[in-house]
C-alpha cells in the first residue's frame, strides 16, 4: 500500500514539479529501461547512477520504471526473439566472441537473449518514448494540470515527509 | 539561466549508495554463493546437492566448501558421495571474464553411497537433467526382462482366452479388409483397362476386311485399310502397355496381401507365448533363467552409467560453435545464454586438476587410504583440447586381495566423441538384492565387481558388468508366504551353491540395446527344473496351441483363402484380358498381310497415280 502511494505521489509530484517537459521526459525515457530490461543486472546499475546524476527529473525516471515493468514482461517474446537473432547473426559472431572473452562485460549478461534483445529494444524505443512523454507533460500541464495542484489531494501529497526527500533530486 | 547536465550535489548521495550495495555484498556473498553454487549443480546433475558452509577468500581467489552431499538420483535415501571439506583455487583471469576455471581442487574426507538422514528431494521441471532422468529410466524399460515364473503347473486347468485380446484376430480382420480393399482396387483397374472397347473394334476391322477381296479395294482404299489395322494395332499396343502396368500394381498388392499372410503366422507365434505367458509356465531356458534373475539389477547398473556418459555428452560438447544454454530463473522470461568459446581462452569451465583423497575404514579388506585424480574436466574440450582422465586407486600397498582401482576417459575433443570408464574392485562387500518374480534373496558377500562401459558417437554401446563372489548367502523370505513345489526345487538348487558368478553384457545402440546375462546357476536350476517339470510343461505347451489354433482358425483360414481367391483371380483376369489382345492382333496383322501381299506392315507402300 505504502510503496503503491509512494508511486502515486511520485507520479503527481513528477508531472508538476519544477523540471521541464523534457527534463521530465528524459527521466522516463531513461527509467525505462529499468522496466524493459532485467532489473537484476550490471547496466541497470549505470543507468540508475546517469539517473541521478543527469539533470533529469528523478521522479521521472521512477515513473517512467513503473510504467514499463509490465510493458517489459509483455515484450518479452519479442526481446527473446531480438536477442536471439542477433546473437546467432553470424555477421556478428566475431564480435559477441570477443566481448564474451574480455574482462568484466560477461557480467552485463549481455550474452541472454533477454537482456540483450530488450536493452536494444529500449535503445530504439528511446527516443519515441522521450517525445510522447514530452507531449504528454505539456499536454497534461496545459490543460488538468492546474486543477489538480489545487485540490487538496495534491496539497497532502505534497505535504508529506517524503517529499522533502524527493526535493533533493529534482531538476534544477 | 544556464542549463546544467550533471547533478553534483548527487555524487555524495550515489556514493553512499554503492557503499551500501558493497557492504550487503560482502555480509551476503557467501550465503548467496552458497545457495546458487546448490541451486545450480542441483539443477545440472540432477540430484540434490547440499552445501554446509561456503567460505570465500578474494585474496587466495579460492572457495572452500564444507559437508558437501551428492544424492544418488537412483536411491534417494543415499548420498552417491559426501565430503567433509572441498578446496577450490579459481583462476582470476578467468573469473574476471566470467569463467569458472579451476586450477586445483582439493577433497578430502570422502565417502560413497552413505546413508541421508532425510532422503533427497526428486530434482523436477524442465531443466536437462531431471528429463535425461525420466529418459534413462524410459530407456531401462525397453529391456524385455523376462520374470521368473515358478507357478504350480495345475494352473493350465485356469486358461480363459479372449479371443479379443489375441493379435492374431486382429491381423486376419485387418488382412481381410485389406484383401477387400484389393480386390476393389484391382476391379477398377481392369474397368479402366477399357479393353472392351479396343478389342471389340479390332475385331470389327478384321472382320470387315477378312470380307474384302484387296483386288477391288484399289490403291487408295488399300491405303485407308493398311492405315486403319495399323491404328488399331498402336491402339492394342497401347491396351498391352496398360495391361502391364496393371499387372505390376496388381503383383504388389498381391505380394503385400502375400505378406499379411506370413505376418498372421508371426502373430500366431505371438499368441502362443501371450496365453503360456497367461498359464505362467516356469522356463528352463539357461539364458531366460540368467535374465530373470540377474537382468534386473544388470540393468540398473547399466542405468546409472548411461546416465552419467549422457549427462558429460551434453555439458561437454565438442566443437567450438556458439551454444545456447537456458538462462537464469527469475520472474522475467529465462531466455537463453548464448556461450562463444574462443581459441586459446579460458573454457567457460575447466578443472584443471583435482585431487581427491579418501579413506575406507572399518574392517574390511579393502580398507585403506586412496587417492582420486580428475584432469581436464571442461564444459569446452575442444578448447583444453585433451580428453578428460580420472582415475582412482589405493594410496599405499595392501592387501592384495582387496583392491579398488577405477579409471575413466572422456574423449570429446573431436566430433568423434568416445566416453570409457572401468571399474575394478576387488574384496568389497556386494550389495545383496532381491531376485524378482520370486521370493528369494541373494547375498553375495565380499567378492569381486567389474564394469566396463563404453559409448561411442553416434550411441553404439559397450557394457560389461560382472560380480563374483564365492561366500554367497541365500535368503528367501517365507514370512508372508509358504513356498510352492517349484519354488522348493529351485530353493534346494541355489540355497546349496555357495560360489555365484554373473555376467552382464550390454550392446547395439541407444535405440536399440542388447542385454544378455549369464551365471553359474542358469544351468544348475535349467537342468534341474526340465528334470522335474519337463514333460508337463510340454503338455502344458500343447495344449496352448491347440486353444490358440481353435480360436484363431475360423478367422485366420477364411482370411487366406480370400488372399489366395484374390491372386488367383487377379491372375487370371490378368491373362484373359492379355490372350484377348494377342488374338486380335494376331488376326489383324494376318489381314495386314494379306493386303499388303506378304510386305512387312509398317512399310509404307508407294502412291500410285492412276
Amino acid at each position: 500500500m505504502l510503496t503503491l502511494l509512494k508511486l502515486i505521489q511520485s507520479i503527481i509530484k513528477t508531472l508538476h514539479s519544477e523540471g521541464t517537459p523534457g527534463q521530465v521526459a528524459a527521466g522516463i525515457a531513461i527509467g525505462s529501461v529499468l522496466g524493459l530490461t532485467p532489473l537484476m543486472n550490471v547496466h541497470n546499475l549505470v543507468i540508475f547512477s546517469l539517473v541521478v546524476l543527469l539533470n533529469v527529473s528523478f521522479g521521472g525516471a521512477m515513473l517512467g520504471w513503473a510504467l514499463f515493468v509490465p510493458v517489459g514482461f509483455l515484450l518479452d517474446p519479442l526481446f527473446n526473439a531480438i536477442g536471439l537473432g542477433l546473437l546467432q547473426s553470424p555477421s556478428l559472431r566475431p564480435l559477441w566472441t570477443s566481448l564474451t572473452n574480455t574482462s568484466l562485460l560477461p557480467y552485463t549478461n549481455f550474452n541472454n537473449t533477454i537482456v540483450l534483445g530488450s536493452f536494444v529494444g529500449w535503445l530504439l524505443l528511446t527516443l519515441p518514448i522521450f517525445f510522447a512523454a514530452r507531449y504528454g507533460v505539456i499536454r497534461y500541464r496545459a490543460t488538468i494540470g492546474e486543477r489538480v495542484r489545487q485540490s487538496r489531494f495534491y496539497k497532502a501529497v505534497t505535504a508529506s515527509q517524503v517529499y522533502n526527500w524527493y526535493r533533493m533530486f529534482r531538476p534544477s | 539561466m544556464r542549463f546544467k547536465i550533471f547533478r553534483w550535489k548527487a555524487i555524495g548521495p550515489l556514493l553512499l549508495l554503492f557503499a551500501i550495495i558493497t557492504l550487503l555484498v560482502v555480509i551476503f556473498a557467501e550465503p548467496i554463493a552458497r545457495d546458487t553454487t546448490e541451486e545450480a549443480s542441483t539443477e545440472l546433475l540432477g540430484t540434490q546437492v547440499d552445501v554446509g558452509k561456503l567460505d570465500l577468500h578474494p585474496r587466495e581467489s579460492s572457495v572452500e566448501l564444507r559437508a558437501l552431499q551428492i544424492a544418488n538420483p537412483f536411491a534417494l535415501a543415499r548420498n552417491l558421495l559426501e565430503a567433509d571439506e572441498i578446496r577450490l583455487k579459481l583462476n582470476p583471469a578467468a573469473l574476471a571474464e566470467k569463467k569458472l576455471v579451476i586450477e586445483q581442487l582439493s577433497l578430502t574426507g570422502m565417502r560413497f553411497g552413505t546413508d541421508r538422514k532425510t532422503p533427497a528431494r526428486p530434482v523436477k521441471g524442465g531443466g536437462y537433467a531431471p528429463q535425461l532422468l525420466r529418459t534413462v529410466e524410459q530407456w531401462t524399460k525397453q529391456f524385455d526382462v523376462p520374470l521368473l515364473s515358478l507357478t504350480p503347473i495345475d494352473t493350465i486347468r485356469q486358461l480363459a482366452l479372449d479371443p479379443t485380446q489375441l493379435t492374431t484376430i486382429r491381423e486376419a480382420q485387418a488382412l481381410v479388409a485389406r484383401t477387400d480393399s484389393t480386390r476393389n482396387t484391382l476391379e477398377q483397374g481392369f474397368q479402366q483397362l477399357n479393353i472392351g472397347q479396343t478389342v471389340d473394334s479390332a475385331r470389327g476391322l478384321a472382320q470387315r476386311l477378312s470380307a474384302t477381296d484387296p483386288k477391288k479395294l484399289g490403291v487408295e482404299g488399300t491405303r485407308q485399310a493398311i492405315a486403319s489395322v495399323q491404328q488399331t494395332l498402336t491402339e492394342i499396343d497401347a491396351a498391352k502397355k496398360r495391361v502391364e502396368e496393371l499387372e505390376r500394381s496388381t503383383r504388389a498388392g498381391v505380394e503385400l496381401l502375400g505378406q499379411g499372410t506370413k505376418v498372421l503366422d508371426q502373430a500366431r507365434q505371438k499368441d502362443f507365448a501371450f496365453a503360456r505367458s497367461l498359464l505362467k509356465l516356469p522356463t528352463f531356458a539357461a539364458p531366460d533363467i540368467g535374465n530373470a534373475f540377474f537382468g534386473k539389477v544388470s540393468i540398473e547398473r547399466f542405468k546409472q552409467a548411461v546416465y552419467w556418459a549422457e549427462l558429460a555428452q551434453e555439458y561437454m560438447p565438442p566443437g567450438l560453435l556458439p551454444r545456447p544454454a537456458p538462462g537464469p530463473q527469475r520472474l522475467r522470461a529465462a531466455g537463453q545464454n548464448i556461450q562463444f568459446p574462443k581459441e586459446n581462452e579460458f573454457p567457460a569451465f575447466l578443472l584443471e586438476q583435482g585431487k581427491l583423497d579418501f579413506s575406507i575404514g572399518g574392517t574390511s579388506a579393502v580398507r585403506g587410504a586412496y587417492a582420486a585424480t580428475v584432469r581436464g574436466l571442461t564444459s569446452t574440450p575442444s578448447l583444453y583440447g585433451q580428453p578428460m582422465l580420472l582415475s582412482a586407486s589405493r594410496r599405499a600397498g595392501g592387501s592384495a586381495l582387496a583392491d579398488i582401482n577405477v579409471h575413466a576417459v572422456l574423449d570429446h575433443v573431436t566430433s568423434r566423441t568416445r566416453d570409457s570408464a572401468s571399474a575394478r574392485l576387488r574384496g568389497i562387500q556386494l550389495p545383496s538384492f532381491d531376485i524378482p518374480g520370486v521370493p528369494f534373496r541373494v547375498d553375495p558377500g565380499t567378492g569381486t565387481s567389474n564394469l566396463d562401459f563404453s559409448i561411442k558417437g553416434g550411441g553404439r554401446l559397450f557394457g560389461r558388468w560382472s560380480i563374483a563372489s564365492q561366500r554367497v548367502r541365500w535368503g528367501a523370505d517365507t514370512a508372508s508366504r509358504s513356498l510352492n513345489d517349484i519354488e522348493r526345487l529351485v530353493w534346494r538348487v541355489v540355497s546349496g551353491l555357495s560360489d555365484l558368478e554373473v555376467v552382464a553384457e550390454l550392446s547395439g545402440s541407444m535405440a536399440s540395446p542388447k542385454l544378455e546375462v549369464r551365471s553359474n546357476l542358469d544351468e544348475a536350476i535349467a537342468k534341474r527344473l526340465k528334470a522335474v517339470i519337463g514333460e508337463e510343461v510340454a503338455r502344458a505347451e500343447r495344449l496352448v496351441r491347440t486353444k490358440v489354433d481353435s480360436l484363431v482358425a475360423d478367422k485366420v483360414e477364411p482370411a487366406k483363402r480370400q488372399v489366395a481367391a484374390v491372386q488367383t483371380q487377379a491372375n487370371q483376369r490378368i491373362q484373359a484380358e492379355r490372350q484377348r489382345l494377342d488374338q486380335v492382333e494376331q488376326q489383324l496383322q494376318a489381314e495386314l498381310k494379306r493386303l499388303t501381299g506378304g510386305i512387312v506392315p509398317g512399310i509404307e507402300l508407294p502412291k500410285i497415280k492412276l
